[in-house]
């Protein structure tokens, strides 16, 4: 009796203290998702402490993946949990077909003439972008030159491959595709090449345990984005990034509003605050390696573009053809790679 | 005679204990690594670990460079406390009410108060966010207690159920022939025979309410961060070993949780002498 | 004397199941029944894709397999150590007690990063052979079903041993002696006596293993690989990568629908074994 009353006090106790406001008051606030790891951190510790100090807003993060963003705002029909995006273009586009993404008027945004033209849409604004490769480890496997590469010893016997449910392996699947005479809507040729070196292929595994599979060393190279090798290189994993010979994947990482979102205008003044000069200044230091979209910040060097105008030499993709056709790619890849 | 029959208990003893030191082995092995790996002078998880060193356990107690864990795990502590504290009295009645009855209906409830466990957590997060949010609600605290409450409820279910089924219905039976009211029975007779089973189902469902992943996926906000889905988020971008230390920091609160209770219990034994 | 008929005390569950999860479940049924990703045209098409497809019931079967499997795997293994931990002294099983629910203890996060070590190509179980001189090459543990199966033992076998046990230790000590002095060696003691009558506890260890073995997604999909294709997996990827949600609830309701029946079986087995101890 004694344990069961004491056990109801302290439930009722914990649910109390759960009413308690927990913020320090502040004029507004806005919620948003971010990708977790690098991105929140970074986000909190740069973009959080400026949107305070600038315009007294609090900045409440969600560390989300782009695909549960997504998916809880679509499943959340019009009340959305959050009211800013960070999405890439897969997702991105994926939100503006289902009607999530809320217009973005440019004007509003003080810093759009620091952007380059094209960076400010009427979905969003471009905060920065990601390059992808591969990922090798220097002390197990000498460097690959290419994607093609990736199907001859020593290499095929390390790789660590994922499907098609990232944006990243999406991307990196479609450059193999092309290597063996595909194109961007036609991956077969990656799915026979993929075929004959099934058995040989160290792992085939889900995105989220690729940084494990790889420290361990159940594989030495993999694709992957810049930023994951200079983070994990930074935890002292013996990884390098390389520069396939038909060129690294770049792609734009976007922020929006959220259809149905509540703070608005305060999700204006945290996109404002996330380009501006002196919050992309401290996100493009280590341990964060973020390319800035801020036209006035210098590029470091160790960052794999010199500058923004280099973005289109990378490789690039049309998002709204790759979408139409990934639902089929990603049931071609379970049942080809089935056991 | 007497020879093969100590044969046979040798065999007995030798496949019995070569059986259970292999659970131990399977049990062990994965807790050894984990807390081998959380002690790294490191800066990512890696097994074997360089060196040894407290710093992450020292990070993961920091207010400054913690605070975000600090807060999803009082989030995951005071859902599991809420959520086990429901089910155990939901859970516990329920099972008294469907143990004894032979009805054909008590038996697809019992399949239905299962079907949960069945149902992927990620289905039912889903299909919960999804719904609350028609009906009008937001997700909060409170939706993501209810929604752990149904998916932890079977375990303690289960194990009730399980105790029930082996009490003698004659115990029952013969305290209430004897006069004593149904609410005094419960007290004095069932209820500290079936405690264990209690126990052990609500000891399962604060664990899995601790871990649970795809239900707090959907149902939780930026100001209800869940301490697993932050652990999640840790491994895949940076393999930060604190997610190793937090686990250490579990491992050693049961243990402490063990030891106390070990103590008053074996202390109102000596009173009641 | 006032007392509540039995089945009322199943009532407060009951509405809360019905408030909290029958509902969200029966839209999930509802949602099935649509055509396209926007959920607006009805129809059938998305069952059809999915029962038309072979490829979908290899999947079932692998799923269910699985689960089979890991029950085998943790009663074999398992039911062992709840025999000995019946006759360790009682300091010992509280010391034994806490070593069970350990697994527990370890958030899945870092349990696959655990097994990762174990059973990697450079993992413990290979250098171990390797410098035993066992074997040369490495084994491939991860990523196959074998790997996954002894992954999920562990986490599994709290679930098998918590029952078990809170069901044996009140088992009278005295059978076991009055066997043993009829003349009965320990097998058949065990096989006779102690199974028997431990029944109900195997019976729900069983149920709670299979149901939450099948479903173990990040198990399944970490230390499994995406080569083992169980239907948790489609279910992700249908519901958080393409958004199909008619087709993700088509996959989810044929999971619950196959696990259940598994599990009722299971069920009505203990039932009958509860009915057979008490005569």
């Amino acid at each position: 009796m004694f344990s069961r009353r004491s056990l109801l006090a302290g439930a009722t106790a914990l649910g109390g203290a759960s009413l308690l406001p927990t913020l320090a008051h502040a004029k507004g606030s806005v919620t948003a998702a971010i990708y977790p790891g690098t991105w929140e951190e970074a986000y909190r510790s740069i973009v959080v402490p400026a949107l305070k100090k600038d315009s007294d807003v609090e900045l409440e993060l969600q560390p989300l993946f782009a695909v549960d963003q997504v998916a809880k705002v679509k499943a959340a029909r019009g009340a959305p949990p959050f009211d800013a995006f960070v999405l890439d273009p897969g997702p991105r586009i994926m939100a503006i077909e289902a009607g999530l993404i809320e217009k973005f008027d440019g004007k509003k945004l003080m810093n759009a003439s620091k952007l380059p033209a094209g960076f400010v849409d009427e979905w969003g604004v471009c905060v920065g972008a990601q390059v992808v490769g591969i990922a090798y480890n220097p002390k197990k496997v000498p460097a690959p030159k290419g994607w093609k590469d990736l199907f001859s010893e020593p290499w095929v016997s390390r790789l660590g491959l994922t499907g098609f449910q990232t944006t990243f392996g999406t991307v990196s699947l479609i450059e193999i595709a092309k290597v063996f005479g595909g194109s961007e809507t036609n991956v077969e040729p990656a799915f026979v090449e993929l075929k004959k070196v099934l058995p040989k292929i160290a792992a085939v595994g889900q995105p989220a345990a690729m940084a494990g599979l790889f420290q361990q060393g159940q594989c030495d190279v993999m694709y992957t984005n810049t930023q994951t090798v200079a983070t994990l290189k930074g935890r002292g994993v013996d990884i390098e990034f390389v520069k396939p010979e038909t060129g690294a994947v770049a792609f734009y990482t976007t922020l929006h509003i959220t259809k149905g979102a509540t703070e608005v205008a305060n999700a204006y003044k945290y996109f404002d605050a996330a380009v501006s000069k002196g919050v992309q200044e401290a996100l493009t230091k280590p341990p964060y390696n973020f390319i800035p979209a801020n036209k006035d910040v210098v590029m470091p060097s160790y960052l794999p573009m010199k500058s923004l105008d280099e973005f289109n030499s990378f490789v690039l993709h049309d998002w709204a053809k790759i979408n139409p056709l990934r639902a089929g790619w990603i049931e071609k890849f379970n049942k080809e790679m089935a056991k | 005679m007497g020879r093969r029959r100590s044969f046979v208990d040798l065999s007995y003893g030798v496949v019995i204990g070569t059986l259970a030191t292999i659970a131990l082995l399977i049990i062990v092995a994965p807790v050894v690594i984990v807390l081998t790996t959380s002690f790294t002078e490191g800066r990512s998880l890696k097994f074997p670990p360089t060196g040894f060193s407290l710093q992450w356990y020292e990070a993961l107690f920091d207010p400054s460079k913690s605070r975000q864990i600090h807060r999803a795990a009082l989030n995951s502590l005071e859902v599991a406390a809420c959520s086990t504290a429901f089910g155990i009295l939901l859970g516990s009645m329920a099972a008294l009410g469907l143990a004894r009855g032979r009805h054909r209906l008590g038996r697809v409830v019992d399949g239905f108060f299962m079907s949960p466990l069945v149902l992927p957590g990620l289905t039912f997060g889903l299909a919960a966010l999804m719904y609350f949010t028609l009906i009008g609600f937001r997700p909060s605290l409170n939706l993501i207690i209810a929604g752990h409450m149904i998916v932890t409820v079977p375990f303690i279910l289960r194990t009730t159920t399980a105790s029930l089924s082996q009490l003698d219905p004659a115990l029952n039976d013969s305290s209430q022939s004897l006069g004593a009211s149904w609410l005094y029975t419960l007290r004095r007779v069932t209820l500290p025979l079936i405690a264990p089973g209690i126990f052990a189902g609500a000891f399962l469902a604060f664990m899995a309410s601790i871990d649970n992943v795809p239900v707090s996926l959907f149902l939780s906000t930026a100001r209800t961060d869940m301490l697993p889905i932050r652990m999640w988020g840790m491994m895949e971008s940076t393999l930060d070993p604190r997610i190793a230390a937090v686990s250490g920091v579990l491992i050693t609160a049961a243990f402490l949780l063990m030891l106390v209770m070990e103590w008053t219990v074996g202390l109102t034994r000596r009173m009641r002498e | 004397m006032i007392k509540p008929a039995e089945w009322q005390l199943a009532l407060p569950l009951a509405l809360a199941f019905a408030s909290i999860f029958l509902a969200p479940l029966l839209m999930l049924v509802g949602v099935s029944f649509f055509n396209d990703d926007k959920i607006s045209q009805p129809g059938l098409a998305q069952w059809a894709k999915f029962l038309g497809d072979p490829f979908s019931y290899k999947v079932i079967a692998d799923t269910l397999l699985l689960g089979v499997k890991t029950v085998c795997a943790t009663i074999v293994v398992g039911y062992p150590l709840a025999l000995v931990y019946l006759d360790a002294p009682p300091r010992l099983q509280k010391v034994m007690i806490f070593v069970i629910v350990m697994p527990l203890l370890l958030s899945v996060v870092v349990r696959t990063f655990a097994w990762i070590v174990v059973l990697g190509r450079e993992g413990v179980i290979n250098q171990l052979l390797i410098s035993l001189g066992i074997i040369s090459e490495p084994l491939r543990l991860l990523q196959t079903e074998l790997g996954l199966v002894i992954s999920l033992t562990q986490i599994e076998m709290p679930l098998m041993l918590l029952p078990l046990i809170s069901v044996m230790s009140r088992l009278d000590p005295n059978l076991r002696d009055a066997s043993a002095a009829l003349g009965a060696s320990r097998w058949r003691t065990l096989f006779t006596v102690i199974v028997p009558l431990s029944m109900p506890g195997l019976v729900a260890g069983c149920l709670l293993v299979f149901a939450s073995s099948t479903t173990a997604f990040i198990s399944q999909t970490v230390i499994g690989g995406v080569r083992l294709i169980y239907l948790p997996l489609l279910i992700w990827q249908q519901s958080l990568v393409v958004f199909n949600w008619p087709f993700a609830a088509v996959v989810s309701i044929t999971l619950l629908i196959s696990v259940l029946t598994v599990v009722s079986a299971l069920s009505w087995l203990g039932r009958r074994s509860g009915g057979y101890v008490h005569g």
